[in-house]
Protein backbone atom coordinates (compact mmCIF):
# COMPACT_ATOMS: atom_id res chain seq x y z
CA UNK A 1 0.00 0.00 0.00
CA UNK A 2 1.48 3.71 -0.83
CA UNK A 3 1.08 5.86 2.09
CA UNK A 4 -0.30 9.55 2.30
CA UNK A 5 2.93 11.00 1.71
CA UNK A 6 4.12 8.36 -0.86
CA UNK A 7 0.31 9.59 -2.81
CA UNK A 8 1.56 12.78 -3.06
CA UNK A 9 5.07 12.61 -3.41
CA UNK A 10 4.04 10.71 -6.43
CA UNK A 11 1.19 12.85 -7.41
CA UNK A 12 2.05 13.62 -11.00
CA UNK A 13 3.84 10.58 -12.60
CA UNK A 14 0.54 8.70 -10.65
CA UNK A 15 -1.51 10.47 -13.50
CA UNK A 16 0.73 8.77 -15.83
CA UNK A 17 0.80 5.00 -14.32
CA UNK A 18 -1.90 4.89 -11.58
CA UNK A 19 -1.38 4.33 -8.07
CA UNK A 20 -0.78 0.73 -9.49
CA UNK A 21 2.02 1.75 -11.46
CA UNK A 22 3.34 3.12 -8.52
CA UNK A 23 3.42 0.11 -6.56
CA UNK A 24 5.15 -2.09 -8.84
CA UNK A 25 7.88 0.18 -8.85
CA UNK A 26 7.96 0.55 -5.12
CA UNK A 27 8.11 -3.32 -5.20
CA UNK A 28 11.11 -3.69 -7.49
CA UNK A 29 14.28 -3.60 -7.15
CA UNK A 30 17.07 -2.26 -10.04
CA UNK A 31 20.75 -3.37 -10.21
CA UNK A 32 22.68 -0.70 -11.57
CA UNK A 33 26.46 -1.45 -12.02
CA UNK A 34 28.60 1.94 -11.86
CA UNK A 35 28.15 5.20 -9.65
CA UNK A 36 29.60 7.29 -12.80
CA UNK A 37 28.60 9.64 -15.65
CA UNK A 38 25.96 7.38 -16.59
CA UNK A 39 25.04 5.68 -13.39
CA UNK A 40 24.57 9.38 -11.55
CA UNK A 41 21.15 10.20 -13.57
CA UNK A 42 20.33 6.68 -13.96
CA UNK A 43 20.32 6.07 -9.95
CA UNK A 44 18.93 9.99 -9.38
CA UNK A 45 15.95 9.23 -11.61
CA UNK A 46 14.95 5.82 -10.42
CA UNK A 47 15.51 7.45 -6.80
CA UNK A 48 12.91 9.54 -7.23
CA UNK A 49 10.32 7.82 -9.16
CA UNK A 50 10.55 5.14 -6.27
CA UNK A 51 12.04 2.08 -6.98
CA UNK A 52 11.42 -0.03 -3.96
CA UNK A 53 15.13 -1.29 -3.83
CA UNK A 54 18.44 0.29 -5.49
CA UNK A 55 21.63 -1.77 -5.51
CA UNK A 56 24.61 0.12 -7.03
CA UNK A 57 28.11 -0.88 -7.46
CA UNK A 58 31.37 1.22 -7.70
CA UNK A 59 34.72 0.29 -6.88
CA UNK A 60 35.93 3.79 -7.28
CA UNK A 61 36.80 6.74 -5.12
CA UNK A 62 36.07 9.89 -6.41
CA UNK A 63 38.20 11.99 -8.38
CA UNK A 64 38.14 15.97 -9.33
CA UNK A 65 38.03 15.19 -12.89
CA UNK A 66 34.49 13.04 -12.69
CA UNK A 67 32.80 16.39 -11.64
CA UNK A 68 31.96 17.17 -14.52
CA UNK A 69 29.54 14.54 -15.59
CA UNK A 70 29.41 12.00 -12.58
CA UNK A 71 26.17 14.71 -10.91
CA UNK A 72 25.91 12.19 -7.71
CA UNK A 73 29.26 13.58 -6.55
CA UNK A 74 30.48 16.80 -6.34
CA UNK A 75 33.65 18.67 -4.74
CA UNK A 76 32.97 17.92 -0.92
CA UNK A 77 32.90 14.65 -1.85
CA UNK A 78 36.50 13.95 -3.65
CA UNK A 79 38.54 11.36 -2.42
CA UNK A 80 35.30 9.86 -1.27
CA UNK A 81 34.51 6.11 -2.01
CA UNK A 82 31.85 6.97 -4.83
CA UNK A 83 29.39 4.15 -3.20
CA UNK A 84 29.58 6.82 0.03
CA UNK A 85 28.77 9.44 -2.22
CA UNK A 86 26.05 7.60 -4.06
CA UNK A 87 24.22 6.36 -0.87
CA UNK A 88 24.10 10.29 0.39
CA UNK A 89 23.40 11.77 -2.28
CA UNK A 90 20.33 9.00 -2.95
CA UNK A 91 19.41 9.35 0.35
CA UNK A 92 18.41 12.70 0.20
CA UNK A 93 16.63 12.42 -3.17
CA UNK A 94 14.28 9.36 -1.59
CA UNK A 95 14.70 8.53 2.36
CA UNK A 96 11.39 5.83 1.65
CA UNK A 97 13.24 3.66 -0.52
CA UNK A 98 16.20 1.16 0.32
CA UNK A 99 19.61 1.68 -1.57
CA UNK A 100 22.32 -0.67 -0.89
CA UNK A 101 25.21 0.61 -2.27
CA UNK A 102 28.49 -1.57 -2.41
CA UNK A 103 31.96 -0.75 -2.70
CA UNK A 104 33.55 -3.98 -4.88
CA UNK A 105 34.52 -4.55 -8.24
CA UNK A 106 32.38 -6.43 -10.28
CA UNK A 107 33.99 -9.82 -11.46
CA UNK A 108 32.50 -13.52 -12.92
CA UNK A 109 32.94 -14.48 -9.58
CA UNK A 110 30.66 -12.03 -7.46
CA UNK A 111 28.46 -10.66 -9.91
CA UNK A 112 25.21 -13.06 -9.38
CA UNK A 113 25.33 -12.75 -6.13
CA UNK A 114 25.34 -8.99 -6.79
CA UNK A 115 22.55 -9.46 -8.86
CA UNK A 116 20.98 -11.46 -6.42
CA UNK A 117 17.09 -11.40 -7.32
CA UNK A 118 17.06 -7.70 -8.90
CA UNK A 119 14.25 -7.20 -11.43
CA UNK A 120 16.56 -5.62 -14.55
CA UNK A 121 19.76 -5.02 -14.73
CA UNK A 122 21.18 -1.22 -15.93
CA UNK A 123 24.54 -0.91 -17.49
CA UNK A 124 26.45 2.32 -16.19
CA UNK A 125 29.70 0.64 -17.08
CA UNK A 126 32.79 1.93 -18.94
CA UNK A 127 34.19 -1.15 -20.77
CA UNK A 128 32.44 -4.10 -22.61
CA UNK A 129 34.14 -7.16 -20.55
CA UNK A 130 32.23 -6.28 -18.09
CA UNK A 131 29.07 -5.35 -20.10
CA UNK A 132 29.52 -8.86 -20.95
CA UNK A 133 29.43 -10.61 -17.89
CA UNK A 134 26.37 -8.16 -17.35
CA UNK A 135 24.76 -9.20 -20.78
CA UNK A 136 25.33 -12.84 -19.50
CA UNK A 137 24.08 -12.88 -16.09
CA UNK A 138 20.67 -11.08 -17.54
CA UNK A 139 20.39 -13.86 -19.76
CA UNK A 140 21.14 -16.22 -17.36
CA UNK A 141 18.75 -14.93 -14.67
CA UNK A 142 16.04 -13.69 -17.67
CA UNK A 143 15.63 -10.13 -16.29
CA UNK A 144 16.10 -7.37 -18.71
CA UNK A 145 19.64 -5.55 -19.14
CA UNK A 146 19.48 -1.65 -20.49
CA UNK A 147 22.51 -0.94 -21.82
CA UNK A 148 23.51 2.40 -22.20
CA UNK A 149 27.34 3.49 -23.76
CA UNK A 150 28.82 7.05 -24.80
CA UNK A 151 31.83 8.98 -26.22
CA UNK A 152 31.93 12.59 -26.77
CA UNK A 153 29.25 13.96 -27.66
CA UNK A 154 27.64 10.50 -28.84
CA UNK A 155 25.59 8.09 -27.05
CA UNK A 156 23.71 4.29 -27.50
CA UNK A 157 21.12 2.61 -25.72
CA UNK A 158 18.98 -0.37 -26.18
CA UNK A 159 16.91 -2.85 -24.09
CA UNK A 160 17.65 -6.90 -23.64
CA UNK A 161 15.21 -8.46 -23.17
CA UNK A 162 16.30 -12.63 -22.45
CA UNK A 163 14.94 -14.82 -25.43
CA UNK A 164 13.12 -11.84 -27.08
CA UNK A 165 15.14 -9.29 -28.60
CA UNK A 166 19.05 -9.49 -29.93
CA UNK A 167 21.15 -9.58 -26.59
CA UNK A 168 24.82 -7.25 -26.38
CA UNK A 169 26.65 -10.20 -28.18
CA UNK A 170 24.62 -10.11 -30.92
CA UNK A 171 24.79 -6.42 -30.99
CA UNK A 172 28.25 -5.57 -30.70
CA UNK A 173 30.13 -9.00 -30.99
CA UNK A 174 33.81 -7.34 -30.74
CA UNK A 175 34.60 -4.27 -28.34
CA UNK A 176 36.13 -1.30 -29.24
CA UNK A 177 39.79 -0.65 -28.27
CA UNK A 178 40.35 1.12 -24.50
CA UNK A 179 40.70 4.32 -24.26
CA UNK A 180 40.47 7.45 -22.09
CA UNK A 181 37.30 8.39 -23.73
CA UNK A 182 36.00 12.10 -23.99
CA UNK A 183 32.80 13.46 -22.82
CA UNK A 184 30.83 16.52 -22.06
CA UNK A 185 28.40 15.42 -19.11
CA UNK A 186 25.04 16.64 -20.77
CA UNK A 187 26.07 13.18 -23.07
CA UNK A 188 25.47 10.70 -20.53
CA UNK A 189 22.70 12.60 -18.91
CA UNK A 190 21.25 12.12 -22.49
CA UNK A 191 21.40 7.95 -22.45
CA UNK A 192 21.53 7.83 -18.76
CA UNK A 193 17.68 9.12 -18.49
CA UNK A 194 16.90 7.21 -21.73
CA UNK A 195 17.59 4.33 -19.58
CA UNK A 196 15.76 5.22 -16.28
CA UNK A 197 13.04 5.90 -18.57
CA UNK A 198 13.16 1.94 -19.72
CA UNK A 199 13.22 1.10 -16.49
CA UNK A 200 10.36 2.37 -15.74
CA UNK A 201 8.25 1.85 -18.45
CA UNK A 202 9.63 -1.83 -18.57
CA UNK A 203 8.37 -1.87 -14.23
CA UNK A 204 5.24 -0.45 -14.85
CA UNK A 205 4.51 -1.74 -18.15
CA UNK A 206 4.15 1.26 -19.83
CA UNK A 207 4.85 2.47 -23.91
CA UNK A 208 7.08 0.41 -26.26
CA UNK A 209 10.60 -0.52 -24.65
CA UNK A 210 13.69 -0.02 -26.97
CA UNK A 211 13.60 -3.68 -27.58
CA UNK A 212 15.65 -4.96 -30.88
CA UNK A 213 15.88 -1.53 -31.60
CA UNK A 214 19.51 0.38 -31.22
CA UNK A 215 18.58 3.86 -29.91
CA UNK A 216 21.91 6.41 -30.95
CA UNK A 217 21.67 9.68 -30.40
CA UNK A 218 24.81 12.44 -32.03
CA UNK A 219 24.70 15.54 -29.61
CA UNK A 220 26.83 17.83 -32.11
CA UNK A 221 23.75 17.59 -34.64
CA UNK A 222 21.25 17.06 -32.13
CA UNK A 223 19.62 14.16 -33.86
CA UNK A 224 18.42 10.60 -32.78
CA UNK A 225 18.01 7.71 -35.18
CA UNK A 226 17.44 4.33 -34.54
CA UNK A 227 19.00 1.33 -36.26
CA UNK A 228 16.54 -2.15 -36.06
CA UNK A 229 19.12 -5.02 -34.68
CA UNK A 230 18.83 -8.89 -35.03
CA UNK A 231 19.17 -11.89 -32.86
CA UNK A 232 22.64 -14.28 -33.96
CA UNK A 233 21.99 -17.43 -34.17
CA UNK A 234 25.36 -18.35 -33.57
CA UNK A 235 26.06 -15.73 -30.59
CA UNK A 236 27.76 -17.14 -28.10
CA UNK A 237 26.18 -15.90 -25.43
CA UNK A 238 22.18 -16.55 -26.37
CA UNK A 239 22.56 -18.67 -29.43
CA UNK A 240 21.30 -21.41 -30.27
CA UNK A 241 24.37 -23.47 -29.65
CA UNK A 242 24.71 -21.15 -26.08
CA UNK A 243 21.70 -23.30 -24.48
CA UNK A 244 23.14 -26.68 -26.28
CA UNK A 245 26.49 -25.80 -24.39
CA UNK A 246 24.56 -24.75 -20.65
CA UNK A 247 22.51 -27.89 -20.85
CA UNK A 248 25.41 -30.45 -21.46
CA UNK A 249 27.39 -28.77 -19.14
CA UNK A 250 29.97 -27.29 -21.55
CA UNK A 251 32.62 -24.45 -20.60
CA UNK A 252 32.35 -21.82 -23.12
CA UNK B 1 23.50 3.52 -59.59
CA UNK B 2 23.46 6.13 -56.39
CA UNK B 3 24.54 4.79 -52.83
CA UNK B 4 24.25 6.41 -49.65
CA UNK B 5 26.89 6.16 -46.72
CA UNK B 6 26.08 7.28 -43.39
CA UNK B 7 29.10 6.92 -40.75
CA UNK B 8 28.34 7.89 -37.14
CA UNK B 9 30.18 8.82 -34.14
CA UNK B 10 34.04 9.16 -34.65
CA UNK B 11 33.73 7.97 -37.83
CA UNK B 12 31.07 10.88 -38.62
CA UNK B 13 33.42 13.11 -37.11
CA UNK B 14 36.66 12.57 -39.18
CA UNK B 15 34.77 11.72 -42.63
CA UNK B 16 31.15 13.41 -42.39
CA UNK B 17 28.29 11.66 -43.13
CA UNK B 18 25.42 11.08 -45.57
CA UNK B 19 28.01 10.82 -48.42
CA UNK B 20 25.91 9.99 -51.67
CA UNK B 21 28.42 8.30 -54.51
CA UNK B 22 27.92 6.77 -57.54
CA UNK B 23 29.37 3.57 -57.31
CA UNK B 24 29.86 1.28 -60.51
CA UNK B 25 28.06 -1.90 -60.94
CA UNK B 26 29.48 -4.79 -58.86
CA UNK B 27 31.31 -2.63 -56.15
CA UNK B 28 31.53 -4.16 -53.11
CA UNK B 29 30.28 -2.67 -49.93
CA UNK B 30 33.90 -3.16 -48.49
CA UNK B 31 35.30 -1.24 -51.31
CA UNK B 32 32.44 1.35 -51.29
CA UNK B 33 33.31 2.17 -47.73
CA UNK B 34 37.14 2.09 -48.14
CA UNK B 35 37.14 4.20 -51.39
CA UNK B 36 35.18 6.96 -49.25
CA UNK B 37 37.03 6.50 -46.19
CA UNK B 38 40.68 7.42 -47.96
CA UNK B 39 39.71 10.74 -48.16
CA UNK B 40 40.72 10.91 -45.01
CA UNK B 41 43.80 9.29 -43.22
CA UNK B 42 42.81 9.40 -39.90
CA UNK B 43 39.11 7.99 -40.90
CA UNK B 44 40.25 5.41 -42.55
CA UNK B 45 42.53 4.09 -39.91
CA UNK B 46 39.91 3.95 -37.63
CA UNK B 47 37.62 1.83 -39.49
CA UNK B 48 39.97 -0.29 -41.66
CA UNK B 49 43.16 -2.38 -40.24
CA UNK B 50 46.77 -2.32 -41.74
CA UNK B 51 46.23 -5.34 -44.09
CA UNK B 52 43.04 -3.05 -44.95
CA UNK B 53 40.39 -5.29 -43.44
CA UNK B 54 37.39 -3.36 -41.36
CA UNK B 55 38.39 -3.64 -37.47
CA UNK B 56 36.55 -6.18 -36.19
CA UNK B 57 34.19 -4.01 -33.56
CA UNK B 58 33.01 -2.22 -36.75
CA UNK B 59 29.03 -2.60 -37.44
CA UNK B 60 28.04 -2.55 -40.58
CA UNK B 61 24.34 -2.64 -41.61
CA UNK B 62 22.55 -2.10 -45.32
CA UNK B 63 19.22 -0.92 -45.45
CA UNK B 64 19.07 -1.77 -41.84
CA UNK B 65 20.21 -5.12 -42.20
CA UNK B 66 23.50 -6.68 -40.64
CA UNK B 67 26.50 -6.98 -42.96
CA UNK B 68 28.98 -9.26 -41.41
CA UNK B 69 32.13 -7.00 -42.15
CA UNK B 70 33.74 -10.29 -43.17
CA UNK B 71 31.35 -10.83 -46.21
CA UNK B 72 31.23 -7.01 -47.15
CA UNK B 73 33.93 -7.84 -49.82
CA UNK B 74 31.79 -10.11 -51.47
CA UNK B 75 28.10 -8.01 -50.98
CA UNK B 76 27.49 -6.07 -53.84
CA UNK B 77 25.60 -2.84 -53.12
CA UNK B 78 22.76 -1.97 -55.62
CA UNK B 79 20.80 1.36 -56.34
CA UNK B 80 19.36 3.03 -53.57
CA UNK B 81 21.19 1.30 -51.06
CA UNK B 82 21.84 3.11 -47.45
CA UNK B 83 24.92 2.03 -45.77
CA UNK B 84 25.47 2.48 -42.34
CA UNK B 85 28.83 2.44 -40.64
CA UNK B 86 29.21 2.84 -36.77
CA UNK B 87 31.51 1.65 -33.84
CA UNK B 88 30.10 1.15 -31.00
CA UNK B 89 31.28 3.38 -28.16
CA UNK B 90 32.67 2.58 -25.09
CA UNK B 91 32.17 4.99 -22.05
CA UNK B 92 29.60 5.41 -19.25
Amino acid sequence: MLSERELERYKRQILLFGEEGQERLKASHIFIAGAGGLGSPIAIYLAVAGVGAITIVDMDVVDQSNLNRQILHSDRDIGKKKTVSALEKLREYNADITINAIDTTITEENIRELVGRADGIVDAMDNYPIRYLLNRVALEKKVPFFHGAIRGFYGQATTILPGKTPCLECIFPKAPPKEVFPVVGATPGVIGTVQATEVIKYLTGQGSLLDSRLFIWDGLTSTSEEIAVCRNPSCPACGDQADADKTTGKKK
Amino acid sequence: MSVKVRFFARFRELLGTDIVTEPKAGTSLAALVSGIAQKNKEGYDAIFDEQGSFREFVILMRNGKRVETADAGKTIVADGDEIAVFPPVAGG
